[in-house]
């Protein structure tokens, strides 16, 4: 599917849903009252919601109302795509500029595409399960793409069939959007063309009262009152009476230099709290202060972290309870990636004093960044119990935190390390050998010296699942397969999609690791003719549910024959460009794999429409099959 | 009457000094970019089966071209597919056409050097690979860049596909074929899964890579066998003799129309002694008459 998403929003700096911004000063504007503007002209999704605060019309500074937009100009990071990065078809840097197939519908390389889709992964035995879910969202993010937007404008009309994600409003100028996907209800892969940011234009010479403005906001009212005006309080020496003294001698002062229509509200808030005050006296329940301590804790453990730390700062005994450091055995910071901070990082390390699991994924971007020092004290004084540690595209790694992970974390059982490959690659992954328990090893997309990975897989011998999708031309597939079927017996879980160097041997070592339930040679073994190892492997390895064999070119009828009859438990078959394959090959697997839930059969030929309907029918099963073929135009 | 004269006078040269000041402000605007040659191309050509083949853009049969420029650089590029393909069932237009489509994207891309055509060849080689549906088949291929910074035209040829440059009536250089024997030219190729070995393959690195400094009036043409094979040298130098200095896009399309119409003319005859000919009576073969080819002509003339 190609289709190009297009956003509504203010171009340059963002403003919240209910307030635009004044280029005069800001107390002109307070006592107004003004309609609630819609702060661009075609607002398709726009959500208008309920006005709070001040409205400010935003009509009196763009002085040029005219509409602009633009495209993205850079790819700054992303988390996951289907091409390698050599390569232009479906990768990432096809969504910079102007859509080059839409509003064609198909399967095109020109466009970028994530790795996965739907459901599927979720169903394999490779499943990861999400830490603290009460952290996440209902609709979480699973991979993301940061863009960088040139700021020349552009004076051109989109065409209609676009979708708009909602944007996020945030207090300053930017240049940069993260775009987060879902993929849950994929049919299957999708395909973006282009990103559209268009707005009105702004008159950038304000930009300095607005900054100021939007530093003001964050104060409060009082605050900016205060610093608006000229009045000093004389200050003592005794500082305890201060507030009394203040209360009694200068509130006067203090009062005359505010509006009238100020003291009214002032005075008005006072009698307010008075009376609050002494209705709280009378009533006298059970509340939640009056609860055991375990039962507190049980019920904080359903609350994510932001909830915890706001309700941390109601009162002494609720601070102590959202403390407790069994509140802070598994950490998962990926959904906060836009507010995790050094000073965020130093404050759990407080309170996690039984660290077990840690997800740091996504955090250490552009708009918050950690010091790796900062990280590696945190390492080193929580890491010796860490068990499972995720840190998929953090961007704050350095060589030493790497090293420290190596050296402290020693009972990891699960390290997941996707996309942790800086362009300079600066990582020094040696340390990582001192690992020695690890069941779980994530590297999806990252750069790792072929001897490290080897020694790795000597050093453990439990590992379960293993991930070396995109390792690049440095890691030779064939001399892996060697290392895992001597020492990593007791592997389930294999990915080596677009991996090098595989060959027919390769494959045929693999069949020594009887336990494999998932493995993906996707792009692999390409110019390979199998020969019997495929059916060697098949037959020592009966357990797969899982087998991924897209652009295997070198498939025959004999290889399907033989998927047929030897993996009866096979769930998910990908069989995807691989020509020269006979319908009834494709109703034999059909027939015998009573358990088959996926077939995928894109760029396959012998195979029409309603062939697939048909059987996708007959036999309960999922195909994919698209015959749209890329068309070079 | 003498004040109003005065004024008059002012008000003239407060005009005149008002409209030279635009002036040059106008003209600074255009005049601070040096002026830079660039290319003025055009192409023609034929499919071997005229009557029976459909017009794509971009191909003639199994050939395929493509030109593009980006601000730094004009580029050029043919690629000849090897005809062998057909009795395994393979087009062999489809691999050609997707060199030289993908060349043009890698031109727009990051990663483009302007004085390395051969790396554009190598890794619109990689992305054959990278596709979803597998491509089969071979081709010859030949990339030119037209750098403007330096005036200085790069070239990297694979195969029996080539380029001539012309100045003033003289041949400044013509390509050489790159043969394995007679009628195998160097050629890239993705054999299908399994006949690996049989098959002819060329790494693109193999490619005769050139850089020629040319001038303001330089006739370029990039033609691939078809051409080369059926008009001679002297022909050829006769009709790029009056490209020298033309500007106008029509009439170069005219010339090019001209090259193309007598490569397929001399190629249907099968009476003279084409360089075809003669190249195959060196190789012992007794063959006479033109080569029946597809033609691919693109003309191209540097211009300020």
């Amino acid at each position: 599917m190609s289709q190009s998403p297009g956003t509504n929003s203010e171009d340059g700096s963002k403003t919240t849903e209910n307030e635009s911004v004044a280029v005069d000063s800001v107390i002109d504007f307070k006592g107004k009252h003004f309609g609630l503007e819609t702060t661009s002209e075609d607002s398709d999704d726009h959500l208008v919601s309920g006005s709070e605060g001040t409205m400010i019309d935003v009509e009196r500074f763009c002085h040029a109302d005219y509409r602009i937009e633009q495209y993205a100009h850079s790819v700054l990071d992303f988390s996951s795509q289907y091409g390698i990065n050599l390569s232009i078809s479906y990768t990432a840097p096809n969504i910079t500029g102007r859509p080059s197939k839409y509003p064609e519908y198909g399967d095109f390389p020109q466009t970028f595409a994530m790795r996965t889709y739907g459901d599927w992964w979720d169903r394999a035995p490779s499943r990861i399960k999400e830490m603290q879910p009460q952290n996440v969202a209902e609709i979480p993010a699973e991979d993301f793409i940061d863009k960088e937007f040139y700021t020349k404008p552009l004076h051109n009309l989109s065409r209609a069939r676009r979708f708009t994600p909602p944007l996020k409003r945030i207090q300053l100028p930017t240049k940069t959007i993260r775009l987060e996907f879902n993929h849950q209800r994929l049919h299957y892969y999708t395909e973006i063309d282009a990103v559209l940011l268009s707005g009105k234009k702004f008159n950038t010479r304000n930009m300095q009262h607005l900054l100021d403005y939007y530093e003001r906001q964050r104060k409060g009212p009082i605050l900016c009152k205060l610093q608006n005006m000229k009045f000093r309080p004389i200050c003592r020496d005794n500082y305890q009476n201060r507030l009394q003294h203040f209360l009694m001698h200068d509130l006067g002062k203090f009062i005359s230099v505010l509006s009238d229509v100020q003291v009214q509200t002032i005075q008005q808030h006072q009698q307010q709290q008075q009376s609050l005050s002494t209705d709280e006296i009378k009533t006298s329940e059970i509340g939640l202060k009056d609860m055991p301590f375990e039962i507190m804790l049980k019920i904080f453990s359903y609350l994510d972290l932001k909830s915890l730390f706001r309700v941390g700062a109601v009162s002494r005994f609720l601070y102590d309870v959202s403390t407790h450091p069994l509140l802070y055995s598994e950490l998962n910071l990926k959904p906060y990636w836009h507010l995790v901070s050094t000073e965020l990082l130093s404050t759990l390390a407080k309170r996690a004093t039984i660290l077990k699991k840690l997800d740091m994924s996504w955090c250490g971007c552009t708009v918050q960044t950690i010091s790796p020092t900062e990280f590696k004290k945190f390492i080193q004084q929580r890491g010796d119990s860490l068990t499972h540690l995720r840190l998929n595209s953090a961007k704050f790694l350095n060589a030493s935190c790497i090293d420290t992970l190596g050296i402290v974390c020693d009972n990891l059982k699960e390290l997941s390390l996707r996309n942790c490959s800086p362009s300079p690659p600066l990582l020094n992954f040696s340390c990582l050998a001192n690992l020695k328990n690890l069941e779980r090893l994530d590297l999806f997309q990252t750069v790792i010296e072929s001897d490290l990975l080897l020694t790795m897989l000597e050093n453990n011998p439990k590992l379960k699942h293993l991930n070396l999708a995109f390792c690049n031309v440095a890691v030779n597939m064939d001399d892996v397969a060697q290392q895992i079927s001597k020492y990593n017996k007791q592997l389930i879980s294999l990915d080596m999609w677009k991996a090098h160097f595989l060959s027919a041997q390769g494959l045929l070592i693999l069949s020594n690791c009887r336990n494999l339930e998932e493995i993906d040679f996707g792009w692999c073994l390409r110019e390979a003719s199998l020969g019997d190892s495929l059916k060697e492997f098949l037959t020592q390895c009966t357990k797969l549910k899982k087998l991924f064999l897209a652009a295997v070119r070198g498939l025959t009828d004999r290889d399907l024959e033989f998927i047929a009859n030897l993996c009866p438990n096979l769930e998910q078959l990908d069989l995807m460009g691989v020509l020269g394959l006979s319908k009834e090959r494709y109703i034999d697997i059909l027939q015998k794999c009573t358990k088959l839930q996926l077939l995928d059969l894109c760029f396959c030929d012998n195979i029409m429409d309603y062939d697939v309907a048909l059987w996708s029918r007959t036999f309960k099963v999922d195909i994919k099959s698209c015959q749209v073929p890329n068309d070079f135009r | 009457m003498r004040s109003l004269g005065r004024g008059s006078n002012l008000i003239s040269r407060a005009l005149c000094s008002g409209y030279c000041s635009l002036l040059k402000v106008v003209t600074s605007n255009s005049g601070v970019s040096k002026l830079r040659p660039h290319f003025i191309t055009v192409v023609c050509g034929f499919p071997k089966d005229l009557l029976t083949s459909n017009c794509k853009p971009g191909k003639y049969g199994e050939d395929s071209w493509f030109k593009t420029s980006t601000p730094n650089a004009d580029v050029l590029g043919v690629a000849d597919g090897v005809g062998g393909w057909r009795i395994y069932g393979v087009d062999p237009g489809e691999f050609s056409s997707f060199l030289m489509k993908t060349c043009e994207r890698l031109v727009h891309g990051v990663n483009f050097n302007p004085e390395r055509p051969v790396n554009l060849l190598f890794y619109s080689y990689l992305e054959l690979m990278e596709q979803k549906k597998p491509i089969v088949g071979s081709s010859t291929a030949c990339v030119l860049i037209l750098n403007r910074d330096n005036s200085t035209v790069y070239t990297a040829n694979i195969g029996d596909s080539g380029f001539m440059i012309v100045r003033r009536g003289a041949i400044i250089h013509k390509s050489a074929e790159q043969q394995h024997y007679f009628n195998t030219p160097f050629q890239l190729s993705m054999p299908p899964p399994g006949y690996n070995h049989r098959v002819l393959r060329d790494s693109p690195y193999s490619a005769d890579t050139l850089s020629i400094p040319v001038q303001v009036g330089d006739a370029i043409l990039v033609a691939t066998d078809g051409v080369f094979d059926n008009v001679p040298e002297e022909l050829l130098l006769d009709v790029l003799k009056e490209v020298e200095g033309v500007t106008d896009p029509f009439k170069l399309q005219m010339i090019a129309n001209t090259l193309a119409t007598m490569a397929r003319a001399l190629s249907c005859n099968g009476e003279f002694l084409s360089p075809f000919a003669i190249n195959a009576r060196r190789n012992n073969i007794y063959a006479m008459g033109g080569k029946p080819d597809d033609i691919t002509v693109v003309l191209a003339t540097v211009a300020l």
